[in-house]
């Protein structure tokens, strides 16, 4: 069951915000601190409790990490007594947590609709931007042990990487996907005694001498044997283009909207034209695509949004904006001193 | 005030700047040199321009869509190099080649954004060449300038130079 509405209200950078996200891919772009890490990671916390069964208010403060683990700082900030409040619906599911600007610990707030949200269980997996496998040997033992300050989806991505080969025999959608996704990392990825190698023809090579993409390419190529990314999962990342060759982008899309047409439902956060572009142009009528435009409206300075199916009508576009800005100065340099 | 037409794009010029049709039957070696479509005489200038048009209202979904593609894969570029550079030397024949030469392209094309824009003006700024060897063998370039433009673009950087479509 799929990710139908996310509102907030008076949390973190939000005043006021009724998100509605397509079942099918969601292409999140904005300026920086126009919350689209954190409408991400508010959705997966929501997911991730449903199969856990972990207190949605701990979960937020683990995910992000607010200091003092305080949950009240994860209201917007403002003078005076306040209530933050976040709903995150799936159809007719709804999880709401509500909590003051002075909460300092979980049990202040008010959660209600879990037993429900818990009784249907959706498989989530938030990928972030930093690429973690090559650090897992003894992290996820250190961050259980610890009170180690990381934010938990970098111990959750590595416990869903961790994940044992799925049983059964591979549907052909999926063992197309592990071929292709074979043939770019050139490899399949396996897990000794913790540690992640690339094992192909020449042996098994650590992941910490692969280069950061591949490691990435490795990572998705993990969640899709182990069957995290099937129908009905929900995958975020968090901008896919860190650290990968821009001409991946390309065959990495290409994947994502073959999860898209599985039923996965995705959303990314991206600052990256070519990833935009690449969803453009890829993309076919029947793929269900919405891009998503976050901005801070000019007179109240509050985090809103436009959504639209179509690339050219994304407004605001700040990455296109960018380019724009870029043309503009090179058409004035291409017009020389003797311009008119 | 001259016009000048190509399809149903019009182009005109400020009062007092003289320009022509390049490409017409007075070029006279079309079969052995291709042309720019226009070249307009400024005070201390020339501009050589080339104007293209996917959008054209009879233009076909699919020959419009092949020819984007081509276009944005690079494969137009080596088209309006030689274009470029047949022109110049037609006018270096004519002994006229003093001023400076400025080489605009139209893209009448609205889903070019900026972004392809600028990677197709790079490419034509590399394989003009805009900039002679590193040796620096070249004592004057062969062009001053150049840039692609769609139709919006075009308007908004070259105001004096307004171009319209019109009916055909």
């Amino acid at each position: 069951m799929v990710i139908t509405r996310i509102s907030l209200e008076n949390f973190t950078a939000f005043k006021e915000l009724k998100f509605q996200p397509s079942p099918g891919i969601n292409v999140l772009v904005g300026a920086n601190s126009t919350g689209k890490t954190h409408l991400m990671k508010v959705a997966y916390a929501a997911c991730d409790i449903s199969k856990t069964k972990a207190n949605f208010a701990e979960k937020l403060i683990r995910v992000f990490l607010p200091s003092g683990r305080a949950l009240g700082r994860l209201v917007k900030r403002q003078k005076g007594s306040i209530r933050g409040a976040v709903e995150v619906y799936r159809n007719s599911l709804k999880l709401r947590i509500s909590f003051s600007n002075h909460a300092t610990v979980p049990d202040s707030a008010t959660v209600t609709g879990a037993k429900d949200w818990m009784a249907h269980p959706v498989e989530s997996v938030y990928i972030p931007a930093k690429e973690m496998l090559s650090n897992a040997p003894g992290f996820r033992s250190l961050y259980a042990q610890r009170e180690v300050h990381f934010e938990e989806i970098y111990a959750d991505i590595l416990d869903r990487a961790y994940r044992p080969t799925l049983r059964g025999p591979v549907d052909p959608e999926r063992k197309k996907l592990l071929t292709y996704l074979q043939k770019l990392i050139e490899g399949k990825v396996v897990i000794k005694e913790e540690e992640f190698f690339l094992r192909n023809k020449q042996g098994n090579l650590e992941f910490t001498l692969l280069a950061d993409g591949m490691r990435k390419l490795g990572l998705l190529w993990l969640l899709i044997q182990n069957g995290t990314l099937l129908n009905g999962s929900i995958l975020f990342w968090d901008e896919p283009e860190a650290n990968l060759n821009p001409k991946l982008f390309g065959p990495l899309i290409e994947i994502l909207l073959q999860l898209q047409r599985m039923g996965v439902q995705i959303f990314l956060a991206t600052h990256d034209y070519v990833i935009l572009k690449e969803v453009d142009l890829r993309m076919k009528s029947e793929d269900k695509v919405l891009f998503h435009s976050l901005y801070r409206d000019k007179n109240t300075g509050e985090i809103k949004y436009l959504s639209t199916s179509e690339y050219l009508r994304i407004h605001p576009n700040a990455i296109a904006e960018t380019f724009a800005d870029l043309y503009n100065r090179e058409i004035k340099r291409s017009f020389g001193e003797v311009a008119k | 005030m001259t016009v000048l037409k190509e399809g149903n794009l019009e182009l005109t010029l400020p009062p007092g700047v003289r320009g022509r049709r390049f490409d017409d039957h007075n070029h006279g070696l079309s079969h052995c040199m291709k042309a720019v479509d226009f070249i307009v005489e400024e005070a201390d200038r020339v501009l050589f321009i080339e104007f293209k048009d996917p959008d054209h209202p009879h233009a076909e979904p699919k020959a419009r869509n092949a020819f984007l593609k081509e276009l944005l894969l690079g494969g137009k570029d080596d088209d309006f190099v030689r274009k470029y550079r047949d022109s110049f030397l037609y006018r270096w024949a004519e002994n006229v080649a003093e001023k400076p030469i400025f080489y605009y392209v139209l893209i009448a094309a609205s889903q070019l954004d900026e972004a392809q824009l600028l990677a197709r003006t790079d490419a034509l700024k590399r394989k003009l060449p805009v900039d002679g060897p590193e040796s620096g063998a070249w004592k004057r370039q062969i062009v001053a300038g150049c840039a692609v433009f769609n139709l919006d673009t075009w308007n908004k950087h070259l105001p004096q130079y307004p171009v319209k479509r019109v009916n055909v």
